[in-house]
C-alpha cells in the first residue's frame, strides 16, 4: 500500500485498474473526461488489460457495457450530466436484467457545468442503488466495495456512485492505494448469472413458452424488495473492507460524526459532508450540540438508520444538493418519509444548497446547524425551506 | 466471396423451434430459419424490438431499440476478454432498427470495426406495430403513416441506400440476399461466418400483411424482386470488391413485382415508368461495377 | 376487433352508449384474438375486461369447437357461434341458448376472403334484437366506403336472413379441461396453430418428385424429410399455402379445413 496525491478522476481510474474490469466504455464529458483518458492510457501501455471502447455517445456505453456484463465480463461506466440523461433508457434496462455493472457519476448538475446531485438523482426511477461520496479516497473504496456488493448473490444490480465534478475530480488530495493482491483478496472473480455462452446456457431458457398468466406486477415488486434487502450486503461488505483495509465509511449506508449527545444533527451527501464536518465542529466549540449524518446510502434509503438516529434528536436539517421541480429536495422528501410513523419523530427542515455548482461555506451550513438546533429546542423559525 | 452450394447441401438440421407466433406465410419467419440454420449453435443471437419472427436454439440477449449495434460490441468485446471469440455475437434485426433507430449504434460499431455479425430481415417498414414507414420504405409505397390520399401518393422518397453507406464505412463484408434464393442466401452466411470484424446481410422479407399480398405468394414476391432487379443480389468485401451473384440474362418489368402487392397498387403509369427507369439505371451501374469487380457509389 | 368497433358504432347510432376493448397484446395475421364489448343506456364507466358476459360471438369456426368459449358466459346468455352446422350439433355446453350461422362460408361467397368480422354482425342483429341492421350497415360503410363497404353490408344481410333462432345449449356433464390455451401473445413457442388454418394442404406422394421446395420454404419447419419425401406436422402448420403456390409439380392440394 503507499499513498499518493491525486485527482478524483484518477482514483476513480486506479479502482477501475485495481478491480481488474475486464469492458469498459466511456464517452468524453465535462468533467468525467480525464476517467476516460486515464483508461485509455493504461489500457495502452499494458498497465491495465481491459476492452475499454471509444463508443459514440452515452446510450451505447450503457448498452455496451450491459451486454458485456451479461455474457461474462466485469464491467464499468462513468459519465456526467447530460450523458447520465442520455443514457437513461437503458439504465432501466441494466437494472431490470440484472447486470451488475458499476458507474461512476462524476456531478455534473441538469442545468450547467458546475455540481449538484440533479444528474444522478434524476435516475432515481431506474432501479439502481446511488451512493453519494465525500472525498478522493472514499471514491476508490467506494468503487472497489460496489463490486462486492453487485456482484453478491444475493443482490445481482446494478451501483452508481457519485461525486462532485471539479470539487472531487478536478482537486488533489492524498489518497492511499492498496496493493493488487490485496484487492484480488477482496474482490473475486466475476461469475455471470446465468451463463449465456452457447455450450454453458440451459437450452430450457430458449424457448418462451406460454404458461398461466404472470402477475405483471411481481417484476416490480421483486426488484423493488431485493434493492431493500441491499441494505445487509451493503453493511456486511463495509464492516468487511473496514477489517482489511483499516477504513470503512459508518455502517456503510449512513456514517455519524459527532452524534453522541447531539441534540440536533444536519445531514448531508457527497462533498458538502465533508464541509458539514467543519461546520459541525465549529458549533461542538460554540457549545451548540449539533452532529453530522453523511448519507452515503441515497438508494436503498437507510429507513432503520435514520428511525434510530432520529429518536434521539429533536430536529434534522436535510442538506440537498437537488432539487425534485415542484416537489422539493430527494433527501428531505425520504427522510420524512422515514420516519412519519413515529410518534416521537424530529422536525425535519429542508435547505438546498450547492446547486448549480454554487459554493457551499462553512459558515452557512454552521448557520444551518444552529437554525435546526432551534427547530429542535422547539423555538419557531421562519420557514422550513431555505435556499442556502 | 461466397461460394455456391447445392439444394442438397442445405443442412437439414432446424434451429427454429416451431410453431412460433408470427403471421400466416411470414418472409422473416424463413429468413431466421435459414440464416440460423446456416449459422449453428456458436452464437448469441442479439434482438431489438421488432416482429416476432421465430424462437431459435441460441442464447440471447435483448437491448433496447436504440442500441443494438451497442449490445453486440459488449458482446465481441466480452468474448474477447473471456477468451471466447469462436461464438459469433448474431444481430437479427428489422429494417426499422438497421436503418432508423438503431442506425447510429451499428455506424459506429462498423466505424470501429467490431467482430459482429448483423442480419438485417427488412420487410420495408415498422411492421410489428402496425406498418408505418420506415427509411427502408420504397418510393411510393403506402404504409399506413404514408397512406395515399389527395395530398400523397405514398412514400415520397426512396428506400436509403443502406449497402452503400456501409460499404463506404469499408466493412469486411456486406451481402444482400433473398429467401427465394436460399442456397445463395446460405452461401453468403457460409463465407460471413469465416470472415472477422463488422458484417452485414439483408434479406428482404416480404410481409403479406403489410405489402397486401395472399400468404402463398411470399417466396414468389421475394422471387419476382429479384427478376425484375428491384432487389439484386451482390456481395461487396472490403467496401470495395464487388460481385453480383445472380445475373439473369434479361430483367423482367418492375410492374409485375408492383402490381402484386396491394401497397403499390395505387400507382400510375408515369409513376410505375419513374421505378422502371431507376431500376434499369441501378442494374446497369451494378452490371458494370460486377465486370469491373469494383464497387461504384 | 374490428367486428367489435363497428357493433359498438352501430350500438351507438341506436342510440346507446358503447365500449369496445381488444385483448391487448400483439395481433398476428391468423391468430386468435379476443375483444370485449359493453352496450348500456348510460356512458360505461368500468374498463376491466368483461369476465361474465350475457352474449358470446365466435369468429372462428374451430374455436367454435371450444367449451372454453362459454367461460363465465351467464346462465341464460347467448352464444353466437360461426359454425357450418346447424345449432343442433353443437358441442360447447351449458345452461345458456346457442346459434349458428356459417359465415366463413357467407364470406367466401360475397368478400372472396375467409375474413368474418362483419359478415356475423347480421346474425347477432337478428337473434338479440339490436342494433338495428341500418344501423350497423351505417357503422360498416363509415369504416369501409365504397365497393368494400357494400360487399361488407350484403354479408351482413347475408347472414341477418340466414341466422336461425337460439335454442338452448346440450347439458354440461363434466367440467372440460383444455390442454391448449385460445390466447396468443407476444413473442414464445406454441403448442399447435392448428386453429389458425382456413385451408389445409395435403401432399400427393405419388406425384412428388423430392425436389424439396416445400420443406425448404416452409416458414414454420411444418414439413419434415422422411426417407427424402416431405411429410406435414400438422400441428405447426398455418395453412399459409406457401408449400402449395411452390411446388412445382403441383402435388399439394389446399382444402378447406373440415370443422
Amino acid at each position: 500500500m503507499h499513498s499518493e496525491v491525486m485527482v478524483g478522476n484518477k482514483a476513480c481510474a486506479i479502482a477501475v485498474k485495481l478491480a481488474r474490469v475486464q469492458v469498459a466504455s466511456a464517452y468524453p464529458v465535462t468533467p468525467q473526461t480525464t476517467i476516460t483518458e486515464y483508461l485509455s492510457e493504461m489500457v495502452a501501455n499494458g498497465e491495465m488489460k481491459c476492452e475499454f471502447v471509444n463508443a459514440e455517445g452515452e446510450l451505447s456505453t450503457q448498452v455496451i457495457v450491459q451486454a458485456a456484463s451479461r455474457v461474462g465480463a466485469r464491467t464499468f461506466v462513468c459519465t456526467s450530466g447530460p450523458g447520465q440523461l442520455y443514457m437513461h433508457h437503458p439504465m432501466h434496462d441494466t437494472a431490470s436484467r440484472r447486470a451488475p455493472v458499476v458507474m461512476a457519476t462524476v456531478h455534473r448538475g441538469n442545468k450547467g457545468m458546475q455540481p449538484d446531485h440533479t444528474d444522478l438523482m434524476s435516475q432515481m426511477w431506474t432501479g439502481w442503488m446511488q451512493w453519494y461520496v465525500e472525498n478522493n479516497q472514499e471514491i476508490l473504496d467506494t468503487c472497489l466495495m460496489a463490486y462486492r456488493v453487485a456482484e453478491d448473490k444475493r443482490v445481482r444490480l446494478p451501483v452508481a456512485f457519485g461525486y462532485d465534478g471539479y470539487v472531487l475530480s478536478y482537486t488533489a488530495e492524498p489518497v492511499e492505494i492498496p496493493e493488487q493482491e490485496e484487492v484480488d483478496a477482496f474482490l473475486p472473480p466475476y461469475v455471470p448469472m446465468p451463463n449465456i455462452l452457447p455450450d454453458k446456457a440451459d437450452p430450457a431458457s430458449f424457448g418462451r413458452g406460454f404458461g398461466e398468466e404472470l402477475d405483471p406486477q411481481v417484476p416490480w415488486r421483486m426488484q423493488h424488495e431485493a434493492l431493500v434487502k441491499a441494505k445487509d450486503v451493503i453493511k456486511e461488505v463495509n464492516e468487511e473492507y473496514g477489517k482489511r483495509f483499516g477504513r470503512k465509511y459508518g455502517d456503510g449506508l449512513v456514517e455519524e460524526y459527532r452524534c453522541d449527545g447531539a441534540e440536533a444533527v444536519l445531514v448531508a451527501m457527497g462533498s458538502i459532508a465533508g464541509t458539514a464536518r467543519a461546520s459541525v465542529d465549529r458549533l461542538w466549540d460554540a457549545g451548540h450540540r449539533v452532529g453530522l449524518v453523511k448519507l452515503k446510502c441515497f438508494i436503498p434509503f437507510p429507513n432503520e438508520d435514520f428511525q434510530r438516529i432520529g429518536g434521539q434528536v429533536g430536529a434534522m436539517g436535510m442538506v440537498d444538493r437537488n432539487v425534485l421541480m415542484g416537489m422539493g429536495g430527494a433527501g428531505f422528501t425520504y427522510l420524512r418519509n422515514a420516519l412519519y410513523d413515529f410518534e416521537d419523530r424530529p422536525k425535519i427542515l429542508q435547505f438546498h444548497a450547492g446547486l448549480g455548482g454554487k459554493e457551499v461555506k462553512v459558515t452557512e451550513l454552521v448557520k444551518a446547524g444552529e437554525k435546526t438546533l432551534r427547530a429542535a429546542k422547539g423555538e419557531k423559525v421562519a420557514s422550513m425551506v431555505e435556499w442556502v | 466471396m461466397s461460394e455456391r452450394i447445392t439444394r442438397m447441401q442445405v443442412p437439414t438440421e432446424e434451429m427454429t423451434i416451431t410453431p412460433g407466433s408470427a403471421c400466416q406465410g411470414c418472409g422473416a419467419a424463413l429468413v431466421s430459419r435459414l440464416v440460423f440454420k446456416a449459422l449453428g449453435p456458436n452464437v448469441i443471437r442479439h434482438s431489438i424490438p421488432c416482429c416476432p419472427d421465430s424462437v431459435t436454439k441460441t442464447p440471447g440477449v435483448n437491448s433496447v431499440f436504440e442500441a443494438g449495434g451497442s449490445a453486440l460490441t459488449g458482446t465481441a468485446r466480452a468474448l474477447k476478454a473471456l477468451g471466447r471469440e469462436d461464438v459469433i455475437p448474431v444481430g437479427f434485426f428489422g429494417d426499422g432498427g438497421v436503418y432508423d433507430i438503431s442506425f447510429q449504434s451499428l455506424s459506429a460499431a462498423a466505424e470501429r470495426n467490431e467482430n459482429i455479425l448483423v442480419v438485417c430481415k427488412d420487410n420495408e417498414a415498422y411492421m410489428n406495430t402496425g406498418n408505418q414507414r420506415s427509411g427502408a420504405s420504397p418510393k411510393y409505397s403506402e404504409t399506413s403513416t404514408t397512406p395515399v390520399g389527395p395530398e400523397s401518393r405514398g412514400k415520397a422518397t426512396p428506400k436509403k441506400n443502406i449497402p452503400a453507406i456501409f460499404a463506404a464505412h469499408g466493412v469486411p463484408y456486406i451481402a444482400i440476399a433473398s429467401i427465394a434464393f436460399p442456397e445463395d442466401l446460405i452461401a453468403k452466411i457460409n463465407y460471413a461466418k469465416k470472415v472477422k470484424g463488422f458484417r452485414l446481410i439483408i434479406v428482404q422479407s416480404p410481409c403479406p400483411v403489410g405489402w397486401r399480398f395472399d400468404p402463398s405468394k411470399t417466396i414468389e414476391t421475394a422471387r419476382t424482386g429479384v427478376q425484375t432487379g428491384v432487389w439484386p443480389l451482390y456481395e461487396i468485401i472490403d467496401g470495395s470488391k464487388f460481385r453480383l451473384t445472380y445475373k439473369p440474362r434479361e430483367l423482367k418489368p418492375v410492374s409485375e413485382y408492383l402490381k402484386g402487392q396491394g401497397r403499390f397498387r395505387h400507382m400510375t403509369d408515369a409513376e410505375v415508368a419513374e421505378i422502371q427507369e431507376r431500376t434499369t439505371r441501378n442494374w446497369e451501374k451494378f452490371l458494370k461495377a460486377d465486370e469491373m469487380g469494383q464497387v461504384i457509389l | 376487433m374490428t367486428a367489435s368497433r363497428i357493433l359498438a358504432e352501430a350500438g351507438y347510432f341506436d342510440g346507446k352508449y358503447s365500449q369496445a376493448i381488444p385483448m391487448y397484446g400483439t395481433e398476428r395475421r391468423g391468430a386468435p384474438l379476443t375483444a370485449y364489448l359493453r352496450f348500456d343506456d348510460i356512458r360505461v364507466r368500468e374498463r376491466e375486461l368483461v369476465h361474465e358476459p350475457d352474449i358470446v360471438i365466435v369468429l372462428d369456426p374451430l374455436i367454435s369447437r371450444r367449451q372454453s368459449v362459454a367461460d363465465g358466459l351467464k346462465k341464460g346468455g347467448l352464444l353466437i357461434l360461426n359454425y357450418p352446422q346447424p345449432p343442433q350439433e353443437v358441442t360447447v355446453a351449458g345452461d345458456f341458448n346457442v346459434t349458428t350461422v356459417d359465415a366463413t362460408k357467407i364470406a367466401l361467397e360475397t368478400l372472396g376472403r375467409p375474413i368474418t368480422n362483419t359478415s356475423i354482425l347480421g346474425a347477432f342483429s337478428k337473434v338479440v334484437g339490436m342494433p338495428k341492421l341500418e344501423s350497423i350497415e351505417k357503422a360498416i360503410l363509415h369504416s369501409f366506403p365504397g365497393k368494400i363497404g357494400e360487399m361488407n353490408v350484403a354479408a351482413v344481410r347475408k347472414s341477418y336472413e340466414m341466422v336461425p333462432p337460439p335454442i338452448p345449449a346440450k347439458k354440461l356433464d363434466k367440467p372440460v379441461k383444455e390442454e391448449v390455451s385460445l390466447q396468443v401473445g407476444g413473442f414464445g413457442v406454441l403448442k399447435s396453430v392448428a386453429e389458425w388454418r382456413v385451408f389445409t394442404p395435403h401432399i400427393n406422394l405419388d406425384k412428388c418428385t423430392g425436389c424439396r421446395s416445400c420443406w425448404l420454404f416452409c416458414p414454420e419447419t411444418a414439413i419434415n424429410l422422411v426417407n427424402n419425401k416431405p411429410e406435414i406436422e400438422y400441428d405447426k402448420c398455418k395453412g399459409c399455402g406457401i408449400c402449395v403456390n411452390e411446388c412445382p409439380v403441383k402435388a399439394i392440394e389446399f382444402k378447406r379445413e373440415s370443422a
